[in-house]
């Protein structure tokens, strides 16, 4: 029988080439990757240098569309409205639904607490909803004709604390904002959770024994060890929400109404390179590019200095 | 090898098969649209036209409104677009027309002399034809007619009889005005531009404003907005956040007493059932004023592709199309939807004809916008939507609105820049 030498195309011996053979698991992902991720994205910076009506821009502008980004009143002041909107959408989630995550973590990882499935699979339901849904609801709900949230604070003679947030341009981007909180609380939930079921019970117990109370076990033994994964949940949120359209478009509409006070990178993204402004409707993709290319640096910078951050973080530990 | 130069054979035959029944087949044109809620009632249409031309096969393929503009561009460039397709009006189809999209249609049989130059010319390009008008839309006031009856209350004859008329109805703890600001583009299409034409001198005094005769800031343009201050009060408290679908309710539980809209809703009203009688008036001109304006919107024309395989069929389709009988059938088989042809069809639907009849005695015009002042940023379009809600809501005076909508146009609107000198 004859001998199958497998090599894998090198020449050297079966040791070393079994050694250099990973390069080959890695050549299906690096090609998806790159046709379906790298090659678009490449695509899409050189297409923020053109200009032209219609489906590919095709005159060569150089600049200008950055340019017009930030020096032209009308665009300038629509794009600094959309990204100060989107911080504001994502501190809103790293305050409200990441903290709420951390409590609800906290309490489900209590031993003696009873009913735990119920309250996690209550916690994680809104998550498994269609976005759609949960705007058309939430639009109902806080409807200022027929909402039920009016209904219940008149019933409990709090009725004068209502009004219509969703009309008001101080209110709505900050209750859309919480809205996408409230779906999205389960995400961090269970990756807290799960981080807080990782830490060793000895920890816990010998702290105990030192005579740390629960808050000292929580907040000196357990938040530390925490720490890898609220900065990963951190990162997500960043990276989620810089993304983010799907919530504004399903409650507020295109335009981030009311007065473009929900509107978000996303948003304005669809309404200048996909859709095109209501009626007019006609796209100009050369600064949706723009719009893209700027987003994806902004995204480039959170996560390569959280990268450089955290690698620094962990070699501090090492050495310590 | 024997099996394969049977292969072969076979193929062959198959071949010829399919070509002689390809000769046989009627040829096919397909007409592109955004009207997707329209498919059984042009289906009809289109069975008729078969009846009488069986060589041809029509396909009716609608797209998604939202998406039906940057479809259709798509198509064209990839070559893959329509024989026919509806086209907006004004700069929408005129886009297409300066891309090289569309085919002359200036020699057509029949097309001068079925349809008026205003409608023809909101798709037409220096004397050229591109678009068969097809429909326009009509606005108005709806109105409750068993509330105003039992309150009893006139038709509004004058705009201050109109604003006496919400007062009575607030009184009587009604909301005057269903509309609201809950989805921004009702106050443009169905509130402020439902309106401006009697401000604003209709047809001829917009086009006093394109030529830059009149700026748009003068006394014309500052009344309209001054309107729109005058509803403010009549509206549903919270407005902003009631929706389009929420005024409607509104209005059909008995709610409102009044709605300013569109006749593209009468066959969802229908549909609904309220259990009142309702029609429509139009906006009524301020006291004084003799010439009074409908909001009668071109809406749809169909174009023919310059690339279409089949453009004598085409044609004939068109042709068929500006004919009186069409007219008749499409006005009856979508009431609100209103057909251009001079020779107005007699109209069964009831509510139908309360719109069409609005147009009797009084001028009748496109909404404001459209005509020229889409084609820069910022667009006129925006501007008068954003300054009419910061009206609405007490942010801005008339005056300060007026000029924004001016001083946004002079950005890049060449007479907006020279006018009123």
């Amino acid at each position: 029988m004859k001998q199958i030498n497998r090599t894998f195309g090198f020449k050297d011996d079966w040791q070393s080439s079994r050694r250099r053979a990973w390069i080959l698991f890695l050549v299906p992902a690096l090609i998806v990757y790159t046709v379906f991720m790298a090659c678009p994205l490449l695509n899409s910076m050189v297409l923020s240098f053109y200009t032209g009506e219609g489906l590919i821009p095709d005159i060569f502008v150089g600049l200008k569309n950055y340019q017009t980004l930030f020096s032209d009143t009308i665009w300038n002041e629509r794009f600094m409205n959309a990204l100060g909107n989107t911080f504001i959408f994502f501190g809103i989630h790293m305050l409200v639904q990441n903290t709420m995550g951390l409590l609800f973590a906290t309490l489900l990882s209590q031993k003696k607490l009873v009913g735990k499935n119920i309250y996690r699979t209550i916690i994680f339901m809104p998550a498994t909803m269609s976005v759609l849904l949960t705007a058309f609801l939430w639009r109902l709900l806080l409807n200022p004709r027929w909402g039920m949230v009016k209904a219940l604070l008149e019933a409990v003679g709090l009725g004068g604390l209502f009004s219509a947030w969703l009309g008001d341009k101080n209110t709505a981007l900050i209750v859309v904002s919480l809205v996408s909180s409230w779906q999205w609380v389960g995400l961090p939930t269970m990756m807290f959770l799960a981080g807080f079921l990782g830490i060793p019970d000895e920890l816990v117990e010998a702290a105990k024994v030192d005579g740390a109370n629960a808050w000292q076990i929580w907040f000196r033994i357990k938040l530390p060890l925490l720490m890898p994964v609220i900065s990963m949940v951190s990162i997500l949120t960043f990276i989620g929400n810089f993304n983010a359209f799907d919530v504004v478009y399903a409650m507020m509409g295109a335009n981030g109404a009311p007065g473009y006070s929900t509107d978000i990178l996303g948003t304005f993204f669809y309404r200048v390179a996909v859709a095109g402004e209501h009626p007019v409707a006609n796209a100009d993709k050369g600064i949706g590019a723009t719009v893209a290319t700027l987003t994806f640096m902004i995204l480039m910078t959170g996560v390569l200095g959280w990268l450089w951050f955290s690698r620094r973080n962990s070699q501090e530990e090492r050495l310590a | 090898m024997k099996l394969r130069f049977f292969a072969l054979g076979l193929m062959v035959l198959f071949a010829f098969a399919i070509s002689t029944a390809a000769a046989q087949e009627p040829v096919t044109i397909v007409i592109g649209s955004w009207r997707v809620d329209d498919v059984d009632q042009i289906g009809t249409i289109i069975d008729a036209f078969e009846a009488e031309h069986p060589e041809i096969n029509v396909v009716f393929d609608p797209t998604n409104p939202p998406d039906y503009n940057a479809t259709l561009q798509t198509q064209f460039e990839t070559g893959t677009a329509p024989d026919l397709m509806y086209l907006r009006s004004f700069a929408t189809g005129r886009g297409l027309y300066d891309h090289g999209f569309l085919a002359d249609l200036s020699d057509l049989n029949g097309l001068t002399e079925s349809f008026t130059e205003a409608s023809l010319a909101a798709w037409s390009a220096d004397e050229v034809h591109y678009g068969v008008p097809l429909m326009a839309v009509s606005h108005g006031i709806y109105f409750n007619a068993s509330l105003f009856a039992e309150l009893g209350i006139e038709i509004p004859q004058t705009w201050e009889e109109l604003l006496a008329a919400a007062q009575v109805l607030k009184d009587n703890g009604y909301d005057a005005f269903a509309n609201a600001s809950g989805d921004t583009w009702t106050i443009a299409e169905i509130v402020f531009m439902n309106l401006a034409p009697n401000y604003i001198g209709g047809y001829e005094g917009r086009l006093a404003y394109l030529s830059g005769e009149r700026c748009f800031n003068d006394e014309g343009s500052v009344a309209a907005f001054q309107a729109i201050a005058d509803l403010a009060p009549f509206f549903p408290a919270d407005q902003a956040a009631i929706t389009y679908y929420d005024s409607q309710q509104i209005f059909l539980q008995g709610a409102a007493g009044m709605w300013m809209g569109g006749s593209w809703d009468i066959p969802f009203f229908e549909s609904e059932e309220p259990d009142f009688d309702w029609s429509v008036f139009a906006v009524p001109a301020p006291e004084g004023q003799e010439e009074e304006y409908v909001t009668f919107h071109l809406d749809a024309a169909v174009g023919l592709n310059a690339a279409s395989a089949h453009p004598e069929e085409a044609r004939l389709f068109l042709e068929w199309m500006s004919q009186p009988a069409f007219a008749e059938s499409f006005g009856n088989l979508l009431p609100g939807f209103f057909p251009l042809n001079v020779v107005t069809p007699t109209l069964e639907n009831a509510h139908a004809n309360a719109f069409l009849q609005m147009n009797e005695g009084r001028g009748v015009d496109v909404r404001w916008a459209w005509d020229g002042l889409l084609a820069g940023e910022p667009n006129g379009y925006t501007l008068m939507q954003d300054n009419a809600i910061a009206v609405l809501n007490g942010e801005l005076t008339a005056q300060q609105a007026a000029d924004n909508l001016q001083n946004g146009l002079a950005e890049w609107f060449v007479p907006a820049q020279t006018c009123g000198s």
